[in-house]
């Protein structure tokens, strides 16, 4: 309970202060956080599994609003390339886009180790400055 | 009841030894499943062990990630409390839009839809229950709500209205049983898009019967004036009679007339009839008068027929299955910069394109094209679309069975796409001009790279119980939509005809773009 006070009262603290949010190096609160709820680094999971997003100390928004201090999510999935700041965040089968303010996805992935990292995206589709991303984690589907 | 006696006599003993008062301010999420009897008469068992998962593995760890507590489950609902109303409504949508998913994989007898509600109150906790006014309320408004919606109160409204990014609709004041004031209600719509929708549904339905009036009207002036004409050049000319003594006007909409292959112009060979206009045409005056001048996307006529939708290089094309096509039109390029901006010039686009004036339009989310349709089929009195997801892969097959329309090894100079190109154009901001490579067999540019295509479909993961008439494919999950051709920016995979990917509804990215297509 009083940790749930916490988050939203940084998070209320977070939102207050307001920042200009356009297009490229739209800046980030440098406490947030990204991560995965769901599933755990290293988890071995059984056929389609769902896969939710955390975002602290910021908040999730539809692409296109330019609220500061919120964007979108963008899942990647086995992607090795690295992230390329100045352009939107792909968009294929391995980079899946949340633009309606989605935290969470049912992902099915064929057999075998894969890796899976979220960006947060702006208004634009672009990285955040710095950016904003989360461990990336490698899963076993069975 | 029963909490009010406990309340003036709280035992030590039970209830939670933590909470020293038990009255305390909550939002209370009420929810039950639609049809509950009706689906445990069917099928007893299996419904009660689905409703159990999704109990298990979807409405706790929801209800627990927006920092609620599940406060009792009845046969077909449950009751929860949240501290903040904006995470109980945020848990709300994500609990609909989760059962959306779900959903899509069963049979619709198999459906479970939950109705919620969700008020904002002062209740009285107990262990295992909650009471209170605030409770019944909750109850209430779940009990008016549409299946897979939520309803909120007027209380809770006011709370999350500018912090929650979604749509909300007021139903009004509505009375509801045993509790004596009548209670302000809305619906909440996730996607503002559907927000939109709802708000302009009326305006729409104005439009289209204003539309049908105007095309029978000038269906019957056209059948009167000169036979034999070609059809893109007369109908537009046809309503331009009455407006021709503003020649400057016309001549400038044509003027830029920049397109690789410009279609026949409409000129003025209607004007004399012009003077005498019949009474008829004077009746579809009210709407916002049409702009006869607009230069119309280059259609190619489609013969249709029978042709194997799918392929085996992706499960998303899975199964391969015969689909029929109707005859239809298609336009020859994706809609340009140019042909958008006309829309947005007469204020029925919201969205103002950037770039080189034939260069695809970027940057348009489906609900974005239906704006541009809307306009053109009321400025051209035709009804043109957006083709479905069938009519665009037998279009850009071009009548091929191949891995691309043009064989099955990648060629240099076929599409714009990363690697597919001798000149990598990769980099660019944006994609080639229209018509820059070359056409398929059907005679259309850039099937296949250049900008992703919006079709009419609902996204479906394979295509397990898709039309085979051609037709779009509408039930189901219908937050994305479906994309086709993959665009500048995708590798040669994305370029294959039977590759299909999918996006959010209302949300705009840089590479996505679209065509029309037209039913004769």
């Amino acid at each position: 309970m009083k940790l749930t006070r916490l988050l939203m009262l940084s998070a209320m603290l977070a939102t207050a202060s307001s920042f200009a949010a356009f297009a490229q190096g739209t800046p980030a609160p440098k406490d947030a956080v990204l991560y995965f709820i769901w599933p755990l680094d290293g988890a071995t999971l059984k056929g389609p599994f769902w896969c939710r997003f955390g975002l602290r100390n910021m908040g999730v928004t539809h692409a296109g609003d330019t609220f500061p201090n919120s964007g979108h999510h963008h899942l990647l999935i086995d992607v090795n390339e690295p992230l390329d700041t100045n352009e939107p965040i792909p968009q294929d089968k391995s980079h899946l886009h949340f633009g309606a303010g989605q935290t969470e996805t049912r992902l099915e992935l064929p057999p075998g180790k894969h890796t899976l990292q979220l960006v947060l995206g702006d208004a634009k589709h672009f990285p955040f400055n710095p950016p904003l991303v989360s461990k990336k984690i490698t899963i076993t589907v069975k | 009841m029963r909490g009010e006696i406990r309340q003036i006599h709280p035992r030590r003993g039970g209830g939670s030894p933590g909470d020293p008062t038990p009255r305390r301010l909550a939002a209370i999420m009420a929810a039950d499943i639609v049809g509950y009897s009706r689906l445990m008469n069917t099928d007893e068992e299996g419904t009660h062990a689905r409703l159990k998962r999704i109990l298990r593995e979807l409405v706790e760890p929801t209800i627990s990630e927006h920092h609620g507590r599940m406060v009792k489950t009845t046969g077909d609902g449950f009751i929860a409390i949240f501290d903040s109303p904006v995470e109980a409504v945020r848990c709300g949508i994500v609990i609909q839009q989760s059962m959306v998913g779900r959903n899509a994989a069963l049979p619709a007898q198999q459906a479970l839809l939950y109705r919620i509600g969700v008020n904002l109150g002062d209740v009285i906790m107990d262990a295992n229950d909650v009471f209170g006014d605030g409770v019944n309320v909750a109850v209430r408004l779940e009990g008016i709500a549409n299946p897979g919606q939520v309803y909120i109160s007027g209380g809770v409204y006011e709370q999350i209205k500018h912090k929650l990014v979604c749509g909300y609709q007021s139903l009004g004041d509505r009375q509801v049983k045993n509790i004596t004031d009548p209670v302000r209600v809305y619906r909440v719509l996730p996607d503002p898009a559907a927000f939109m929708r709802a708000q302009k549904r009326r305006e729409i339905a104005f439009v289209v019967l204003a539309c049908i009036a105007l095309l029978a009207v000038a269906a019957g002036l056209w059948y009167t004036m000169l036979p034999g004409r070609n059809l893109i050049g007369a109908q537009p000319s046809a309503p331009a009679a009455p407006a021709s003594p503003k020649p400057s006007e016309t001549a400038a909409a044509i003027a830029p007339t920049m397109q690789p292959t410009a279609p026949p112009q409409a000129e003025a060979p209607a004007s004399p009839d012009a003077a005498t206009p019949s009474p008829a045409t004077r009746q579809p005056a009210s709407p916002p008068p049409a702009s006869p001048s607009v230069k119309e996307p280059e259609m190619a006529k489609l013969a249709g027929g029978n042709f194997a939708m799918g392929s085996t290089d992706d499960p998303s094309e899975k199964p391969i299955h015969q689909v029929t096509i109707k005859p239809f039109a298609m336009s020859k390029f994706p809609v340009t910069v140019r042909e958008w901006n006309e829309c947005a010039a007469a204020n029925a686009c919201e969205f103002t394109a950037l770039g080189d004036e034939n260069a695809p339009v970027t940057n348009v989310s489906w609900s974005d094209t239906k704006q541009y349709l809307a306009w053109l089929a009321q400025v051209t009195h035709k009804p043109y679309r957006l083709p479905s997801e069938a009519e665009w892969e037998y279009a850009a097959r071009g009548g091929t069975q191949t891995k691309y329309w043009w064989g099955d090894q990648l060629q240099p100079g076929m599409a714009n796409c990363k690697n597919c190109v001798a000149v990598a154009s990769t980099a660019a901001e944006s994609p080639a001009k229209v018509g820059s490579f070359k056409p398929n067999s059907f005679g259309l540019y850039d099937m296949g790279g250049g900008v992703d295509q919006w079709v009419e479909d609902c996204w479906h993961r394979n295509y397990q119980g898709a039309p085979t008439d051609g037709a779009p494919w509408m039930d189901g999950d219908c937050v994305s939509h479906v994309i086709r051709s993959g665009s500048w920016k995708n590798d040669a995979s994305y370029v294959r005809p039977s590759n299909r990917d999918h996006y959010d509804t209302g949300v705009r990215y840089p590479t996505h773009g679209f065509r029309i297509a037209l039913s004769p």
